[in-house]
């Protein structure tokens, strides 16, 4: 697995590339959790080019989005943890596993970036 | 028929992954079944590393792989801890994001991915987990078509349920839902839309919705639903897109 950084005024993007298995989860939710303690909940996860994400994967997208969601900035500002470019495997695990509709799901970074 | 024994630790998945790939590869398999057994067998090595056996303490996996008929069967091997898959909860698959519990994700991935789960313990050999993959269903079989005619709303909603119902029973579970004379969608219209959308899903398939009119596009827009169906503007679209996806 590899996580590409990009710093945005309102938004951090990490494309996370490769693959999230047992071995390499603890790794994304590391670099997550390091936005949250630097203050930063609004993110965009950019899976383009990930080939491969299993339970232990999902267990990170879904204690990060709960954890992102959790702060507020106001009552209508707050973090969130949203998804751009899913390949189609992934959106079958997605799918199977019934993650679909707990994500926000955006065809692009643009429109993920531009939904904060 | 090919075995490999590891050593049981995280850094092994990858490996294992390659191994599924190789033998999947010269089996002639397409890319969406090897991406199901290569998913199901990271999680059943998965379990083993982290739960069968002590962490300061890793055994070994052997795993193997055997084509016989129209069955593609893997066999992972350990001599850890006993495991007794019925005592793992099943999984939390509609709690909304507050609520969700993620345990039990991994087993019920094995049983979705594959067609056949075994877990049998066994003196001598210890842990022995079969899992198998049927070669013989037909791609086109996994598609159908759903053409709609004139409105979708509470008149025809139980009727086109029942079709739909139907055709998943068939082993369906790609489904493009034909829209092209449909000028008229009411809410009970797209309720039951949603529901067979989900229903799919668990399936592990997909619903699709090709050629929207104008008014009813509208409808889906003012509803936010363009956001969560796969639309395309022709049924013909559709196919293409799901053909490229199936590859």
């Amino acid at each position: 697995m590899e996580i590409a950084y990009r710093h945005f005024s309102r938004v951090d993007l990490l494309a996370v590339s490769g693959r999230v298995d047992a071995a390499s989860a603890p790794d994304l939710w590391r670099a997550i959790e390091q936005l949250f303690q630097e203050g930063r909940y609004r993110i965009v996860l950019d899976l383009a080019h990930l080939n491969h994400i299993s339970s232990a994967g999902l267990r990170v997208l879904i204690d990060g989005r709960k954890r992102a969601r959790d702060w507020k900035l106001t009552d209508l500002e707050g973090g969130d943890i949203r998804i751009a470019n899913m390949p189609p495997r992934i959106r079958e695990v997605f799918n199977l596993t019934g993650l679909t509709d707990l994500f926000e799901i955006y065809p692009d970074v643009t429109e993920a970036v531009g939904s904060f | 028929m090919e075995t490999m024994i590891l050593s049981a630790n995280l850094d092994a998945l990858a490996q294992i992954s390659l191994f599924i790939a190789d033998a999947a590869e010269y089996v002639g398999l397409d890319d969406r079944t090897t991406w199901q057994i290569q998913l199901a067998v990271d999680e059943a090595a998965t379990n083993i590393i982290q739960y069968a056996y002590d962490p300061d303490c890793p055994g070994h996996i052997t795993l193997s792989w055997q084509r016989n008929d129209n069955a593609f069967t893997v066999t992972l091997q350990d001599t850890g801890r006993g495991f007794d898959p019925d005592e793992v909860p099943p999984p939390d698959l509609l709690s909304p994001l507050e609520e969700r519990q993620v345990g039990g994700l991994g087993i019920y991935l094995m049983t979705r991915l594959m067609d056949e789960v075994h877990f049998h313990f066994d003196p001598q050999y210890g842990n022995v987990l079969t899992m198998v993959k049927y070669l013989t269903v037909d791609e086109t079989d996994d598609t159908a078509v759903l053409p709609i005619n004139g409105r979708l709303d509470a008149s025809n909603v139980a009727l086109i349920n029942k079709e739909a119902q139907k055709i998943i029973e068939r082993g369906v579970r790609y489904l493009i839902i034909d829209l092209c004379n449909v000028y008229f969608m009411s809410s009970s219209g797209l309720r039951i839309l949603l529901i067979i959308r989900k229903e799919l899903m668990t399936l592990g398939g997909e619903l699709h919705l090709a050629c929207l009119q104008p008014h009813v596009h509208e409808v889906f827009e003012l509803t936010g639903f363009t956001q969560v169906f796969t639309i395309h503007p022709s049924v013909d679209a559709a196919r293409h897109a799901l053909r490229n996806q199936h590859k």
